[in-house]
């Protein structure tokens, strides 16, 4: 049987079991392990062991855990509250102040936790019933929260970042830095809609007469900078070549830890015992993703499916736009179904040696399929971001909630062809600051 | 019956407890060669391995914790919109389907074990660590997966427990996840 063959019933068998419900992890592997024993006998299976355990074997990979940690840390004390006060209160002149505010509290929020629901249920739980309570659209309030949520996986410290670079041998220093233009533009372009929007509406949120005291807004400050600091830190740690993202992630997490612990005085053992569990489970569900896509992805090129599909692409002589635009469609299908960091390893390998083929670069793909990744949390029918939206305000309909996120989703489709055409919002930074790129994938 | 499922449920949840103090030990050893690399300036040895190995094996032990929590992501959109009789029989295909790898696998990897075990296999870094020590973590998460798989089929065979755990009042998991 020809390599495209196999690849199309490889293809075929995953979603189908995949559409069953089981674990990504677990569905990957038996697809792994069924499809060597088909096509190669039961012998094959000998170097299964050793391949599921080298893809864990990796220093790098530590810093996955470490990161989750400081965000299940923060995530679990009361800091998203505090954030959203203190951005309120310095941002609240600005039209459509509020959800200005809110938007700014979830990229940073997003950017300390890294998690996209956990960012909506924070920011949302405080912003959404704030918003409507002063009077703003329930589209808005929804949407926006929505959107919000899906920054953190484009703003560093990113774990789906560290997936592909993991997954494509690209450097996770350079990937990180390569998201912080595309992500700042990103929240630009969702605050400038909302403020159009608003603005189009005629709507005013504060009285005229309204004032916060300067002491309120100096109040506002001590208890986030803290979390700040260890972020800006940890960035400086990260570029200044002092330490691996693993060490710094490893003394981040412990910082926030510590920090949760002092500020919000979370010192009962249940309180530690939350955090450790939810980073358990976040951390072992991903890790074992990890293991079992490199036992998949061993198959794939042991049955020369990758190398086939790499070849006859470059064969094909596609314009290399058309191509990374069908890429685009098909990672948006993809994110529609499946959660990012099952998207990214199993794709990233096949998808790496066509994009370098056609003279893209790899780290400003990264960023690329990070957006494509984030509209899919927004998108139904597994958009993680609007079932949490729906869960904090169940009486505005799901309709609502959808249709305010489409103009979000337009913005991020607009991103994508913003860094297409100026890639060098991605590049100019990790290269301004580690200098060019050396060689594909580096 | 009963007393089975009991006894793998506890069985999980100290795997998830041991997998938590895996992690918990992975930071604070972490933090501890910053401290000596950094502060001290004197090179580490035995930590990089350390923390490494730690993490594989937290993987492989926390597995079933996290199956018995429901925390493996899965493709949830029929599951979700197919009527009660085609979610029974999805969720049987979906246990069926892991579990046949958790089994596969828990056997090759007490082979690869072994291996280990027999011909003294050592890291190759300074440390020169026993290779058997974290391996043993493969085939003891993954058996003890494949038990709580077994104990998941029990349950949806004999009705004891919703399939995917989905009933009409259940939130969607993504709002548990989100601790709403």
């Amino acid at each position: 049987m020809s390599p495209t063959t196999q690849g199309i019933l490889v293809l075929l068998a995953t979603i189908a079991i995949f559409l069953t419900g089981a674990p990504v992890a677990f569905g990957l592997g038996f697809v792994g392990i069924a499809f060597l024993v088909l096509f190669q006998g039961p012998d094959s299976l000998r170097v299964a062991a050793e391949t599921l355990y080298s893809g864990l074997h990796d220093f790098t990979l530590v810093s996955i855990p470490m990161f989750i940690m400081m965000g299940a840390a923060i995530g679990s004390s009361p800091a998203g509250r505090d954030l959203y006060i203190a951005l309120d209160r310095w941002l609240y002149r600005v039209p459509g102040g509020l959800v200005v505010s809110n938007l700014g509290a979830c990229a940073l929020f997003s950017a300390l936790t890294g998690s996209s629901p956990a960012t909506c249920a924070a920011i949302g739980k405080m912003g959404i019933p704030e918003m409507r309570n002063r009077g703003y659209p329930d589209e808005v309030a929804t949407g926006s929260i929505c959107a919000g949520g899906t920054l953190g996986i484009l703003i560093p410290p990113s774990i789906t970042f560290i997936l592909y670079g993991i997954a494509t041998e690209t450097s996770i220093g350079r990937l990180f830095l390569a998201g912080v233009f595309p992500g700042l533009l990103l929240t630009g372009l969702f605050m400038l809609w909302t403020i159009l929007y608003l603005w189009r509406q005629g709507f005013r949120a504060y009285a005229a007469d309204f004032r916060y005291s300067w002491k309120e807004k100096f109040l506002s400050i001590p208890k986030v900078a803290p979390f700040i600091i260890i972020v800006v830190g940890i960035m400086y740690v990260l570029y200044g070549g002092i330490a691996t993202p693993s060490e710094a992630a490893g003394v981040g997490a412990a910082m926030c830890v510590l920090l949760a612990a002092l500020i919000y005085r979370m010192w009962k053992p249940r309180a530690w015992w939350e955090i450790l569990r939810s980073t358990t489970r976040e951390s072992v569900m991903i890790l074992m993703i990890i293991a079992t896509a490199v036992l998949f992805s061993y198959m794939l090129t042991s049955l020369y499916i990758t190398q086939t599909l790499a070849q006859a692409i470059a064969d094909a002589q596609v314009n290399p736009w058309l191509l990374m635009g069908m890429i685009n469609v098909f990672l948006l299908v993809c994110g529609c179904f499946i959660p990012p960091a099952g998207i990214i390893l199993m794709t990233a390998p096949i998808l790496l040696p066509i994009i370098t083929a056609a003279g893209f670069d790899p780290v400003w793909f990264g960023v690329i399929v990070t957006i494509n990744l984030e509209i899919g949390l927004i998108t139904p029918p597994v958009g993680l971001n609007l079932f949490v939206v729906n869960a904090i305000a169940p009486d505005v309909p799901t309709k609502t909630v959808l249709w305010g996120s489409v103009p979000y989703v337009i913005c991020m489709i607009l991103a994508i062809v913003i860094l297409s055409i100026f890639p060098e919002i991605a590049t100019w930074l990790p290269d301004y600051l580690m200098g060019p790129a050396v060689g594909p994938g580096k | 019956m009963d007393i089975f499922i009991r006894a793998v449920r506890a069985l999980s949840l100290a795997s998830g407890v041991v997998a938590a103090g895996l992690i918990a030990l992975a930071v604070v050893v972490v933090c501890q060669m910053v401290f000596i690399r950094y502060v001290l300036n004197e090179t580490t040895i035995w930590q990089t391995d350390f923390v490494t190995f730690s993490l594989v094996a937290a993987t492989f032990i926390g597995g079933p914790y996290v199956l018995m929590t429901k925390g493996h992501v899965n493709v949830d959109v029929l599951p979700i919109y197919a009527g009660p009789r085609a979610r029974w029989w999805l969720a049987l295909a979906a246990i069926l389907i892991s579990l046949a790898f958790a089994l596969v696998m828990t056997i090759l990897t007490a082979q690869f074990w072994h291996e280990a075990w027999e011909n003294n296999w050592r890291s190759e870094s300074m440390w020169r660590a026993r290779m058997w020590i974290p391996y043993a973590s493969m085939p003891v998460g993954l058996g003890l997966l494949a038990l709580q798989y077994i104990a998941d089929l029990i349950e949806l065979v004999t009705g004891r427990e919703p399939p995917f755990g989905i009933t009409s009042q259940t939130p969607m998991p993504a709002v548990k996840e989100a601790g709403i």
